[in-house]
């Protein structure tokens, strides 16, 4: 299985790059006993919203961007890393105690998608420069956003 | 047919127009889509048929897209729903209980017949 970690250097490229890796590992888990479909789905999801976050929002001052992304299989769930040599943002400011109050709002959706999305979400500052995120989805899970209507 | 920057759009009637999604909707593209469905309202579409079976991608900013549509053509009494779902939609779906608020249909023609 080609699972591991990949490196993405164009911000206009980046999107389309993770997509292509998603495609081809769902090719390659197919019918699987353990690992299911939609689990990728929404580790693919997730993944999606950091880096189109990243891609919108980040700085990266007069440094070449730096984006790395790991997916793992592990057990019944997919164990997922994004490294960036950003500055990175204050995700608890924006996470923390968050919900949404309009009914059917434009924005402001991401960040929550990613936290229903996941478990074990954290991100931090790594030694040296850049920022890391993990998080990791299980299978068999029936997330949900609390989106008013 | 009428192709926009990144979506065909078909209109059906007077009020009902068919929007093939493409591959994705999504923060690269959700100002497109929302000039193009803005357009088509004003010319006085009030239905909308959004044919995802071609779409891999549907993000939270795509999804707001939809919404503000939604809001455009709610109190003229017109319709949003979704057709031939694919499954990265379906995941979105699912996620945001949307289903609640766009009906589904399992293909375009079952959607244009319900919508005749």
């Amino acid at each position: 299985m080609t699972f591991g970690e990949y490196q993405f250097r164009d911000l206009d490229a980046v999107i389309d790059g993770v997509h292509a890796l998603f495609e081809q590992w769902q090719q390659e888990i197919g019918p699987h006993p353990v690992l299911d479909e939609i689990a990728l789905e929404q580790t693919k999801l997730a993944v999606h919203e950091w880096i189109a976050n990243l891609v919108q929002h980040a700085e990266f001052g007069d440094r070449e961007p730096e984006i790395s992304l790991a997916v793992v299989p592990n057990g019944c769930a997919f164990e997922c890393a994004i490294k960036d040599n950003s500055e990175g943002f204050d995700l608890h400011e924006h996470l923390l105690g968050k919900s949404i109050e309009e009914a059917f709002p434009e924005r402001g959706m991401g960040l929550l998608i990613m936290q229903a999305c996941t478990n074990n979400l954290r991100y931090s500052r790594l030694e040296g420069g850049g920022h890391h995120l993990e998080f990791i989805v299980s299978a068999g899970s029936d997330p949900w956003v609390n989106i008013p209507f | 047919m009428e192709t926009t920057m990144s979506f065909a759009v078909e209109p059906l009637n007077d009020e009902t127009v068919i929007v093939r999604i493409g591959k994705a909707l999504d923060f690269r593209n959700a100002a497109d889509f929302k000039t193009a469905c803005q357009d088509q309202v004003r010319d006085g579409m009030r239905n909308f048929i959004l044919d995802f079976s071609e779409t891999g991608i549907l993000d939270s900013t795509g999804l707001g897209s939809i919404f503000s549509l939604y809001r455009q053509v709610s109190p003229l009494e017109g319709q949003v729903v979704f057709a031939a779902v694919s499954r990265p939609v379906q995941v979105v779906v699912q996620l945001t209980r949307t289903y609640k608020v766009f009906r589904q249909f399992p293909s375009v023609e079952a959607a244009r017949e319900a919508l005749s």
